[in-house]
């Protein structure tokens, strides 16, 4: 199994990966990849450094889970 | 207006006219070319450009040229005597009390200045006759070894 | 006796000589004829937009020959992230916006400084001013101004690290702690300050002399900027004043002299003053942590989560790289089976912070090792014994980083142990802390896009036998010309003095990345090492025909004696092969070369080196002084080259890294740091100085020429830790935000009172 971005085609193993990836590279084609999506970037990274635990990437991930899951 | 500027640097006698407010750092490097002094600062407080005139150490950055007139200074271009060199120097060298070498110069004039007064000085002593000189690599303490070794006769000058 | 003829020795430095009688040229003391001086005109303001700039008065002033702003130059941002382009954020000279009090607007080139100076103030800049944020915890805040256009809540670059299930590791921890640190910024305080001598020609060819760490970054990054080719610009490194970090980058008075002397074919030399070096360069990057350390009650630790956000400045810089190495080092040296690390570095309206001396791995050092006391003492652990429990072993895999070969660091910790022990019982108010600590041999990073080896090296052997080393390493004081001296000498078979090295002239050595992440024994003297031996085998090809030697022997040359490595008393003169070698090849210079680049070394660096410090400390409980009295440092790096040189390294690390806990701040009121002169920012002294001792543990790293690895950035690391650690243990304060001032330490001793009673 692996996740695709959406954006620039990287391949990740996980959804969590692929988020870690998104948020990451942060240019405006990633970021506008998740505002089309109805949330926004700056909000997982608010999530991300207000808490230990990962919550900005982990639900960023929940939506990549389904969205970008390629079986192979 | 300029005025005439007569003293000696490293035994060689100079006449020179230069504007009343030149300090001293800047006729030795800007118009006598020796640049072996360096300038760390603007707040007199690095050393770096330490020299001694009439036998004293003065921070030649705070010191105007005119105040050398009639004097004599000695910077590290008169410490070596042709290719030997001066006990200092070489206690420098064996002990690697440099790195960039940029504080050197005027470490060398502190040091001198102090064993010119004191030739037998504590550890102590020898800490606060560097203390108005920074060094940014070495920690000091490489410096200290050095001048101690000096202290203890290691390094004989050649008569 | 040393199987080694030269390295290992307690040599004088090559430039030596130079440097004791005051005969060495830094930058600082180049004169050219026809040499004009520039300075530069910077913003008053931490953030504005430039509505127009008049310079017509100061180019009627007499002597001034040209004044440049932003319209003159091709409109390029630049750093040394060519590889990504949306981090290269960096003009220069502004053209529509400043970001910091400093940042440079225009600059005058004239027949002296004076004039220079005074045409400054006769440069008409209107401002609008913008608001400005400056605490990189408000700077990622919705409503904060934004500084660099479509970058979101300011964050510059975010950094990623993470293995093993964190959460889940938490879960099985006895015992978890969240504590949170602030470290300071500290500034370079090069003894020469930033400088640049340019001379364009009519040729059309761009020389600049400078004092840099890398001249072959200045060299593409100022043809970048200028729209030159590469092989026009020739950097020269002459004696360089210091670096600490703060010089492989590009800086005002480099890109200054080079815009105004290409627009007057005339030479510009531009010093910064000690202010414009304290305001106006990079400074190290203050951070802000936050850590969850998770352990089982026999002190093994399971889990850490870090969270650092730091104060990132104006610009990029190499901020960055310290955001990813302060969050790998902040699981240094320890074997953490899950760790996870997520690293923001927010734009602010200050003097970009960026590289210094340990790169993100002093700051991470002091959080990592004054937590690690703290989880000690709540376990009831000795602090010696929790390090020794989860300490770095030799071969040992950061999982998906890093794969480390030598390590020394149990017994670093077995010497410090000793130490302790032999100090005995303290007297009232005294207490030894502890801070292990380790670091890399260079970089393995690439966002320069550099399609050339990270290291070259030629060698050239003369007629005479004299040997002429060429390298584009940079020694900026540390004493690369020394060490890559001995290795040249040492696999050549000849004495030290046998060598002359030509280093960091773009126009005569091959590139090298330059002095930064310790990279220079490693990288640099494995290209030095491959290009003597392959001098030394055209030699010995040489010499074995010569000598009629049966095939099965192999011959090397030691002392200047070319022999049967088996038979070491059937040789022949180094000198005289020399003049055979050259004469029987029609004439053909005997040239070697070599050159490095590590493949398949993780994330990191190629290879790492430890060490353990003890600080002893005396507390003043009355004004809460305190003072240094002793710190002792075991340390590897592997084979010592130069012995000298490390006892140096250690020493001067000591005044640094005891200087950012200690006393070192650059305290700022809306981005104006208010201390910058010598005479306000204070540095320790020689009556500060602590007693400093070296406890030497030896290994063998093999990717290192002759075992050799990285021997001293890493010890800026563990001072501020140590210092942090000993006035807890003298006193009974913990101190989490640098430095750590005798203010900070009377007012938590207060507190501590007030508590008790
Ligand atoms: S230049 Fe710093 S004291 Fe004179
Ligand atoms: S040797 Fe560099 S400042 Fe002293
Ligand atoms: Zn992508």
């Amino acid at each position: 199994m692996s996740y695709h971005c959406p954006v620039c085609n990287k391949v990740s193993s996980s959804a969590m990966d692929l988020a870690r990836h998104m948020i990451g590279r942060g240019d405006k084609v990633h970021r506008d990849w998740i505002s089309s999506k109805g949330f926004k970037y700056s909000e997982f990274l608010t999530l991300q450094f207000k808490s230990f635990g990962g919550e900005g990437y982990k639900t960023l991930a929940k939506i990549l889970e389904k969205e970008t899951k390629v079986e192979d | 207006m300029k005025k005439e500027l007569r003293f000696t640097v490293n035994g060689q006698p100079y006449e020179l006219y230069i504007k009343p407010k030149t300090i001293l750092v800047e006729v030795l490097r800007a118009h006598l070319g020796l640049t072996g002094t360096k300038r760390g600062c603007d707040s007199s407080s690095c050393g770096a450009c330490t020299v001694i005139l009439n036998g004293m150490a003065v921070k030649s950055c705070s010191v105007l040229a005119l105040q050398a007139n009639g004097g004599e200074v000695l910077t590290v271009e008169g410490l070596a005597k042709g290719n030997e060199l001066h006990p200092l120097q070489k206690a420098f060298l064996d002990h690697g009390a440099f790195q960039c070498g940029f504080c050197t110069s005027g470490m060398l004039m502190s040091s001198k200045a102090l064993l010119d007064e004191n030739p037998n000085p504590t550890k102590e002593q020898i800490k606060e006759g560097i203390d108005g000189n920074i060094c940014r690599c070495t920690g000091y303490n490489s410096i200290i070894r050095a001048l101690t070794g000096v202290v203890k006769g290691e390094y004989k000058e050649e008569k | 006796m040393s199987k080694y003829s030269v390295i290992g020795k307690r040599v004088h430095r090559v430039d030596g000589p130079e440097k004791v009688t005051g005969s060495a040229k830094y930058t600082f003391d180049i004169v050219l004829h026809n040499m004009l001086y520039g300075k530069i005109l910077r913003s008053p303001y931490p953030h504005a937009r430039i509505v127009n700039i008049d310079t017509s008065q100061a180019e009627r002033l007499i002597g001034v020959k040209a004044v440049v702003t932003g319209k003159d130059t091709l409109g390029r941002k630049q750093s040394t992230w060519r590889r990504f382009p949306e981090l290269c954020d960096e003009e220069i000279l502004c053209r529509t916006k400043v970001r910091y009090i400093g940042d440079p607007v225009a600059a005058v080139a004239a027949i002296d400084e004076d004039t220079a100076e005074e045409a400054l103030d006769l440069i008409e800049v209107e401002y609008e001013l913008l608001p400005a944020v400056f605490d990189p915890m408000e700077a990622i805040k919705e409503e904060a101004p934004q500084i660099h256009e479509g970058v979101e809540l300011n964050i510059n670059v975010t950094r990623h690290i993470e293995w093993g299930d964190v959460d889940e590791a938490f879960k099985q921890c006895d015992y978890i702690r969240e504590d949170h640190f602030k470290c300071s910024s500290q500034a370079h305080v090069c003894m020469e300050t930033h400088c640049a001598v340019a001379s364009f020609g009519y040729d059309s060819k761009l020389t600049i002399w400078t004092s840099t760490q890398s001249s072959y970054y200045i060299q593409a990054l100022v043809a970048d900027m200028l729209g030159l080719r590469e092989g026009d610009v020739r950097v020269i490194k002459p004696h360089t004043g210091g670096g600490f970090g703060s010089k492989f980058e590009l800086d005002s008075a480099q890109f200054c002299a080079s815009l105004l002397s290409m627009k007057l074919c005339q030479p510009v030399k531009i010093v910064l003053s000690r202010e414009e070096e304290f305001t106006a360069t990079k400074r190290r990057t203050p951070m802000y942590y936050s850590v969850k350390l998770g352990a089982k009650k026999d002190g093994t630790m399971l889990a850490k989560e870090v969270r650092v956000i730091t104060e990132g400045g104006a610009y990029t810089g190499m901020g960055a790289t310290a955001l990813y190495l302060t969050g790998f080092f902040s699981s240094f040296p320890y074997k953490y089976p899950n760790y996870r690390y997520d690293g923001y570095r927010a734009y602010t309206n200050t003097a970009p912070a960026s590289a210094m001396r340990g790169f993100g791995a002093p700051q991470s050092t002091f959080v990592g090792e004054s937590q690690i006391d703290m989880l000690a003492e709540d376990l009831g652990i000795d602090p010696i014994e929790i390090r020794r429990k989860n300490g770095m072993t030799p071969d040992y895999e950061v999982p998906g980083q890093a794969h480390i070969q030598s390590c020394g660091l149990h017994q670093c910790l077995d010497k410090i142990d000793e130490h302790i022990k032999e100090r005995g019982e303290l007297p009232p108010n005294r207490g030894i802390g502890v801070s292990a600590y380790g670091f890399m041999s260079g970089g393995i990073f690439n966002w320069f896009d550099t399609p050339y080896a990270f290291s070259a090296a030629i060698v050239r052997i003369n007629i005479d036998g004299k040997v002429d080393l060429f390298t584009g390493a940079c020694d900026i004081g540390q004493g690369s010309d020394t060490t890559l001296s001995m290795i040249c000498a040492e696999e050549l078979g000849v004495h030290l003095d046998d060598i002359r090295i030509h280093a960091a002239d773009t126009g005569i050595c091959p590139a090298d990345l330059g002095a930064w992440g310790s990279r220079e024994t490693l990288m640099n003297g494995n290209a030095v090492k491959m290009a003597a031996a392959d001098a030394k085998r055209q030699l010995l090809e040489f010499a074995a025909a010569k000598l009629g030697a049966n095939i099965v022997y192999d011959m090397d040359i030691k002392d200047q004696w070319v022999h049967m490595v088996d038979r070491p008393e059937r040789g022949l003169s180094y000198f005289d092969i020399v003049k055979d070698t050259i004469r029987g090849r029609d004439g053909e210079t005997i040239i070697g070369r070599g050159h490095y680049t590590p493949h398949r070394k993780g994330m990191i660096s190629p290879a790492y080196s430890f060490g353990v410090q003890a600080a002893e400390v005396e507390v003043d409980t009355e004004t809460g002084k305190y003072k240094l009295i002793n710190v002792t440092t075991a340390h590897e790096s592997g084979t010592v080259i130069n012995p000298v040189g490390i006892e140096g390294q250690l020493e001067g690390a000591v005044m640094m890294a005891g200087g950012y806990g200690f006393c070192e701040d650059q305290p700022m009121d809306e981005g104006k740091i208010l201390n910058p002169s010598i005479a306000d920012y204070k540095l320790i002294r020689s009556l500060d100085m602590p007693e400093t001792k070296i406890l030497e543990v030896d290994t063998y790293e093999p990717e290192g020429p002759f075992g050799a690895k990285e021997a001293g950035e890493g010890l800026t690391n563990p001072t501020a830790g140590a210092i942090g650690n000993a006035v807890y243990k003298a006193v009974g304060v913990r101190i989490n935000d640098l430095p750590i001032t005798p203010e900070k330490v009377l007012k938590a001793l207060k507190e501590k009172k007030q508590q008790a009673e």
